[in-house]
């Protein structure tokens, strides 16, 4: 039997969680929803008395040249950084696999990329990207690779690949290490049994981790999507996005939409674009992670 | 089928070794279980005939072919490990024809292989089904099935029955030793299970701390334990061991237990008058019958077949197997006779077999 006192408790309980997702998430989130479909200018931003534009801001985003600027960089931005990021994260984790002395100190010395704010390692990139003075120039240089210095992060035709190099670096530790847990939790038999019926390493890989490897790795590309569709400080701090846009992306774009030009509700417009596809991607990421559960 | 010989056999993992010079020699189409405590090195012996361990030195021969620096593929065996190791993304039919779809054989040769192994072990219609869809016993026999495919020189077994309940353990004892006598192909099985060994064997090796206590068939193992160790291991419950001092002045030879018992002995070794030993018997070969030994009863364990009754000899309690039915009640007294055809006496420093 349940009593008054129960029910009462189970109530607080399903409150305070709920209400939590209310008041720092769900609000938020209406709060940008309205914004978007609202003309908000420094002058009506105190109010709620703002002119209703309807889809006005989506249409006018969409027909911009700059947007669609920005959204290809993002697709390129997070496609090229999930794809390289799982890549060498894996080839890194499967490399430490092989215990040999020191694999667990080198590991961690991995993961010091990682603890770094991303302003100070977009500030160390941009020292290493310097044309004139920069560690990479001087490298390519030094080893006859070029002839002059690179224009790294001014000229447009580069300076994506520049940032992405850099994010790359930023954020391949962490999907190393999501990598390893799940490496380790293949039994062992497994590759036993494999080599016993004549599997090589290749053939290893290949019929043994990838298969065992595939719901992490689903959901660890869903994490990466989500932190790299979020990229914003260590672009910030390497480029500001530019030059012209060159490497300019969502949250970055939204951000100088709302808090340079204050077009408020441009701004929440490009975030409404950002949220969806996070949300998408999120939604994955759960189902990912029940599947895993349930096997 | 093929012979595995193993000269001089050691194992260190860093400077901790543990395997000290084994040699077994196991004949074609031989069954030999390997048997010991856990931590004895019997696992680690059969990895290093399967190439999942390294040899530290001596010689492992398959076929007459020293196989220590092969890999495990290159040695023509197959084995069932003890948690199946069964590929977990792959139904029946692909764990079993895995090895070929390797070697990039057809899918009818595949088909065939697996349904082939699938028909001996009684897997027609799991083919398709997914391990985790599986019981215990047939994860088991899937594994067989997957080391039937490969037609291997021979089959190595690492614990295949650990994971099973009391019942099926049984039955697939039984199924394993008539898989044996079908395919006729050198089996080397380890286990911790005495019982195990003592059905299925054709030859048990016992080991103990990295060495090789005794070599032999299950019931010469059993009457004849060449020392402590192995008269202790085998049989359950085991051999009753009495601490004492062998009297042979007279015309008969006894035992005299120590805290003051006498127990007969059939003969005594030559020169043995005042020798310290330690007398084995083991439960069944102990009676109650008038005239024995006195012995008051400690506790009663009756297991329907027999009961076994614990009772203190001089300073040790034995364990008597008796089959007749009467109520034993704890602190009575009764007489023990051991059959004196089946005393053993041992060493007490060495413990080896007098």
């Amino acid at each position: 039997m349940q009593t008054r006192r129960d029910a009462a408790i189970l109530w607080l309980f399903l409150i305070l969680p709920v209400g939590y997702m209310v008041a720092f998430v769900g609000y938020p989130v209406v709060y940008n929803l309205v914004m978007s479909v609202q003309d908000v200018t420094l002058g009506n931003l105190a109010t709620w008395d703002r002119p209703f534009v309807g889809l006005g801001n989506y249409v006018e985003l969409i027909a911009n040249e700059r947007f669609r600027l920005v959204v290809r960089n993002s697709v390129i931005f997070v496609t090229v950084n999930v794809v390289l990021q799982i890549a060498f994260g894996l080839a890194i984790a499967l490399y430490f696999e092989n215990r040999f002395p020191g694999a667990r100190y080198m590991r961690g010395l991995f993961l010091a990329a990682w603890m770094l704010p991303p302003l100070v390692i977009g500030a160390l990139w941009k020292w290493m990207y310097a044309a004139d003075y920069g560690l990479i120039n001087y490298v390519l240089e030094s080893i006859g690779l070029s002839d002059g210095p690179i224009y790294w992060l001014s000229n447009p035709d580069i300076v994506l690949a520049a940032v992405i190099a850099a994010n790359i670096w930023f954020g391949t530790p962490f999907i190393m290490l999501l990598l390893s847990a799940g490496i380790a939790n293949i039994p062992r038999e497994l590759y036993e049994a494999a080599s016993l019926d004549g599997a090589g390493a290749i053939q290893r890989f290949r019929f043994v981790t990838l298969p065992m490897l595939k719901a992490t790795l689903l959901a660890v590309a869903c994490l990466a999507t989500v932190y790299t569709m979020r990229a914003f400080d260590l672009i910030w701090a390497l480029s500001q996005g530019g030059p012209i846009d060159a490497s300019n992306v969502l949250p970055l774009y939204s951000y100088q939409l709302s808090f340079e030009q204050f077009r408020f509700g441009g701004g929440s417009a490009v975030a409404t674009f950002s949220f969806v596809v996070v949300f998408i991607v999120a939604l994955l990421y759960v189902r990912t992670i029940r599947h895993e559960k349930a096997m | 089928m093929a012979p595995v010989n193993i000269r001089d056999v050691r194992k260190a993992f860093g400077h901790v070794e543990v395997l000290h010079g084994v040699d077994i020699d196991i004949e074609d189409g031989e069954f030999v279980v390997l048997v010991g405590p856990s931590g004895c090195g019997k696992s680690t012996l059969l990895r290093m005939i399967a190439g999942l361990e390294s040899v530290t030195s001596g010689d492992i021969s398959i076929d007459g072919r020293t196989v220590n620096r092969l890999p495990p593929k290159a040695r023509d065996i197959a084995m069932v490990f003890q948690n199946y190791a069964l590929y977990p993304h792959m139904s029946v039919a692909e764990n079993m024809a895995f090895s070929l779809r390797l070697k990039g054989a057809s899918r009818e040769t595949m088909h065939e292989a697996a349904s082939g192994a699938a028909g001996i072990l009684g897997l027609g219609d799991l083919l398709a089904r997914y391990p985790r869809e599986l019981s215990g016993g047939q994860r088991q026999r899937v594994a067989m099935g997957r080391a039937i495919v490969r037609d291997p020189k021979v089959f190595l077994f690492d614990e295949p029955l650990s994971n099973l309940d009391a019942k099926l353990r049984v039955s697939m004892r039984s199924e394993i030793k008539a898989l044996h006598q079908r395919l006729r192909t050198t089996i080397v099985y380890v286990t911790h299970d005495q019982i195990e060994a003592m059905t299925m064997a054709d030859k048990i090796v016992v080991m103990h701390d990295g060495v090789v206590e005794q070599i032999g068939e299950p019931l010469e193992l059993y009457d004849r334990p060449a020392n402590l160790f192995v008269a202790g291991f085998l049989g359950s419950p085991s051999m009753n061991f009495l601490n004492g001092t062998i009297r042979a002045g007279g015309d008969r030879a006894e035992f005299e237990v120590d805290g003051g018992a006498r127990l007969p002995l059939p003969t005594a070794p030559a020169a043995s008058d005042g020798r310290p030993a330690v007398y084995g018997i083991r439960p069944e070969h102990l009676l109650s019958d008038a005239g024995g030994t006195d012995a008051e009863i400690v506790l009663v364990e009756p297991t329907g077949a027999e009961i076994h009754v614990v009772a203190r000899l001089g300073n040790d309690d034995v364990t008597a197997a008796l089959r007749e039915r009467r109520p034993y009640r704890a602190g009575e007294r009764i007489p023990l006779v051991p059959d004196l055809e089946h005393v053993h006496l041992f060493d007490r420093d060495s413990g080896r077999r007098l």
